[in-house]
């Protein structure tokens, strides 16, 4: 398997490929070179092809950094653990690298929650709130108390297709119980599910003028999508950049997402981010050990280097008439204007696996309005209220396998891919309807096409 | 985690594309011979072994509620060994590490590491209650499972007495054993047709199983599993420690149980690929690959006797060893590297090659 996708990368013609000649490639290879075959659990946790020695020990350790669980300072390893924060560990959100589980506060949740409060910062980012900062830690050392708890309700509301099939979705309630000093009038909330980590080397090198080029913010194009790059204050450049990652595009590089995520999540500091997350709250008495940052400097590159250089899993099933009629109608109703198929990642010349790949992430980078329904009406730079990141669906039909019970969308609120469908509104309401009153076999074969990513 | 063998793959193709299948079998009882395979995997080794560890999970809580009550050393030196017991049965069943155990998240619940000491401390020194279910709401799982009961039995330096033990660390003791009761009789339920029922996702590879669609999916995680731990104990539990000459990084160093934890990893990996457990035995996976390969078999088999046995060669702790046994640790750890590569490179594409249903 190796072999063929090193022979069809380099058998490739470089420069303006004809994206549109599908036929001359592997379908299976949603990564380019940079795909997996594994369909196990761990098919999320596969490194890149070709990495030399060096670099797969670097990612090695990048790994080991990922699954391993924090403990409280002063401690002769590992230490530096809160004294607020989500989990304990990257591993404990990002199930086998994937998706988790939308609880929070409990060992086992994936599930968290950003505040503000109206307004923006300095540089056009989310206001923080005096004394709890951009995130909710609902976890805490023993002995110091959480910032708040976090309480999610449902409820179930029917759903029916003009056909007569019905479905029920699930709408959550988040309230925050218990906070350990009163919340403001008026702060804001956004429930974040934790993604899957893989192709995220890929997605870092995808040009900016690709997603420009994807964007239209104005739908000077009339076909009710618009879609616009999200642009961000980086803090480790201090500049402001195009945003990639995050559940609303809010971040600019693969580093500050790492490192932002082990400050926020856990309370591990590092040399991009220095201070712990509870720096000028009340809790900072607690912390003993103020002296130099948490993790050396070249663990945090080693886990940065990790989810850059894990792989994406092959599609399965190209071949299947039922998952090509799938694809198709995909397309017909307009689904790929927004989950885009296939672009093209730039140069990298130390890794050629990810370097000028063709690639299948079934994302626009940009972030779009996704309807009343999911928004969670907390800007986020330049994304609003009901503004959503286009979430990659590249591994979406192997959720189950690596999460056990899968989840989807932002907050985890769905529990299949229909329902997951049947919540996108917003410029992706004409889409809906479309797929509503598609013939039932015609939707079963939309679930079977996004089953095979 | 994952075991990562890249640089061999080109060897592996290689050595597919050359090696000849005697195929002394046909292909329907080869299909036959699967689906026994599965079935004994479930009814041989997953389900007996789930349910000893059950078993001394309730031996050891037993030991420590004896330990609570009445205080000796005869009683500390039953609870030490009970705690070895079901480390023996916990680190067996990590030899096929997927489904339940993997989906709900039984490893960190009871097998976090490093045990946390600034917490443990504050806990101990504090007066929250430390009742089950006390232990079961703290925030961290560091605080919970086998590593704090061992800081707890032995001490620091291995010289805990039943009488240096305080009455608050029995309690959090008889209530973190309850605790691996309890996580362990969900485990075993989660396998168990009255329970979760896991073992039909098994048993239904490629008939219906959601969550294998082919048999060679089903045989891919055991086989993957199987490789998985081999490269944790490699790599990981023995290599970190090792490389770093750092003896407070192994994993069991309070009880110095190290080397009986990685000895019991690869039995568990042996017992899933010969199929055998406790004395019975049924069709394994070794079945599978003699039945066209029989020097890959005998290679395997082999390779799995001479990894464990290299371990005997360490005639100290694990502690110790990695300071005054360099050459037996590097053996050792060279010898599961060597079955790992084996089983990655070779046990991998015997499945994906032979195993078509």
């Amino acid at each position: 398997m190796c072999l063929l996708v090193v022979c069809c990368t380099q058998c490739r013609k470089a420069g303006n490929a004809v994206l549109s000649n599908d036929d001359a490639y592997d379908a299976r290879l949603s990564g380019g070179a940079a795909t997996t075959f594994d369909i196990s659990s761990l098919s999320f946790s596969s490194p890149i092809p070709g990495l030399s020695g060096w670099d797969l020990h670097v990612h090695e350790l990048g790994d080991k950094i990922f699954e391993q669980s924090f403990v409280a300072a002063p401690a002769p390893i590992y230490g530096g653990l809160g004294p607020v924060f989500n989990n304990v560990s990257c591993v404990s959100c990002h199930h086998n690298d994937g998706a988790g589980i939308p609880t929070a506060g409990l060992v086992n949740s994936s599930l968290l929650i950003r505040l503000s409060l109206p307004g923006s910062d300095l540089h056009g980012g989310p206001l923080p709130i005096p004394g709890y900062g951009g995130q909710l830690q609902d976890v805490a050392l023993f002995g110091t108390q959480p910032e708040a708890k976090v309480n999610i309700t449902y409820t179930e509301e029917p759903f029916t297709f003009p056909d007569g099939e019905t479905l029920s979705l699930r709408k959550p309630t988040y309230t925050l119980t218990n906070p350990y000093t009163p919340l403001p009038a008026g702060y804001l909330t956004s429930p974040r599910m934790a993604p899957p980590v893989f192709g995220l080397g890929l997605l870092e090198l995808i040009p900016e003028a690709t997603i420009r080029s994807f964007a239209d913010p104005y739908d000077a194009d009339k076909d009710g999508i618009s879609g616009k790059a999200n642009y961000v204050y980086n803090p480790y450049t201090q500049k402001t950049e195009l945003g990639r990652f995050g559940l609303k595009a809010n971040t600019a590089s693969l580093l500050v997402q790492v490192t932002a995520a082990m400050q926020q999540d856990m309370g591990i500091t590092s040399y991009v981010f220095p201070q712990k997350s509870v720096y000028g709250q009340a809790q900072w008495s607690s912390v003993k050990d103020t002296k130099g940052t948490d993790l050396p400097d070249s663990l945090v590159n080693a886990v940065k280097f990790y989810v850059q250089s894990l792989a994406v899993p092959a599609r399965r099933d190209v071949t299947d008439p039922v998952v090509k009629h799938g694809e198709a109608l995909f397309a017909q109703i307009q689904c790929a204007s927004c989950h885009k198929p296939t672009m093209y990642t730039d140069v990298n010349v130390t890794l050629p696996a990810l370097s000028h790949q063709r690639i299948h992430p079934y994302t626009d980078m940009l972030v779009h309005d996704m309807g009343a329904g999911l928004a969670d009406n907390r800007p986020d730079y330049l994304a609003d209220g009901t503004e959503w990141r286009t979430s990659p669906l590249w591994g979406i039909g192997l959720f189950q396998k690596t999460n056990g019970t899968p989840y989807y969308l932002h907050d985890g609120r769905a529990r299949n891919l229909k329902e997951a469908i049947i919540w996108h509104g917003g410029e992706a309401a004409n889409s809906i309807t479309q797929f509503t009153k598609l013939p039932r076999a015609d939707r079963e074969a939309i679930i079977t096409f996004l089953q095979s990513l | 985690m994952k075991k990562i063998l890249i640089l061999l793959m080109g060897t592996a193709l290689s050595l597919q594309a050359c090696h000849k299948a005697s195929n002394t079998t046909s292909t329907e009882d080869y299909t036959v011979l699967e689906g026994e395979v599965l079935n004994d995997f479930v009814q041989k080794i997953a389900l007996p072994q789930y349910n000893d560890l059950q078993l001394k999970a309730t031996a050891f809580n037993a030991a420590i509620v004896q330990l609570n009550a009445n205080p000796t050393d005869a009683n500390l030196t039953a609870a030490r060994q009970g705690w070895r017991d079901v480390r023996q049965g916990w680190e067996q069943c990590e030899g096929f590490l997927f489904g339940p155990v993997e989906d709900d998240n039984y490893d960190p619940q009871m097998d976090t590491w490093p045990v946390d000491n600034v917490q443990l401390d504050s806990l101990m020194s504090s007066s929250n209650p430390l009742g089950i279910i006390d232990i079961q709401n703290l925030s961290t799982l560091s605080l919970r499972g086998f590593h704090p009961i061992e800081y707890i039995l032995w001490g620091v330096h291995g010289n805990s007495t039943a009488a240096s033990i305080t009455a608050r660390e029995k309690q959090y003791m008889v209530s973190l054993s309850a605790d691996i009761v309890n996580n362990t009789t969900n485990l075993n339920n989660s396998w168990l047709a009255s329970g979760s029922n896991f073992q039909n996702d098994v048993l239904n590879a490629g008939k219906g199983s959601t969550r294998f669609k082919s048999r060679q999916e089903a045989f891919l995680a055991i086989a993957g599993a199987m490789i998985d731990i081999c490269g944790e104990v490699g790599d990981s539990k023995m290599g970190e420690p090792f490389a770093a000459y750092d003896s407070t990084i192994t994993e069991s160093r309070f009880s110095h149980n190290s080397i009986t934890d990685f000895r019991n990893n690869i039995i568990g990996a042996q017992n899933v690929y010969l199929g055998t457990y406790g004395g019975a035995s049924g069709k394994s996976i070794s079945a599978l690959v003699a039945a066209k390969n029989i020097s890959l078999d005998n290679q395997i088999k082999a390779q799995f006797t001479a990894a464990i046995n290299s371990f005997n060669n360490i005639s100290t702790t694990f502690e110790q060893g990695i300071y005054s046994q360099r050459t037996q640790v590097q053996n050792a750890i060279t010898a599961l590297s060597t079955l790992s590569q084996t089983l990655d490179a070779q046990l991998l594409p015997f499945i994906k090659q032979y195993i078509k249903d």
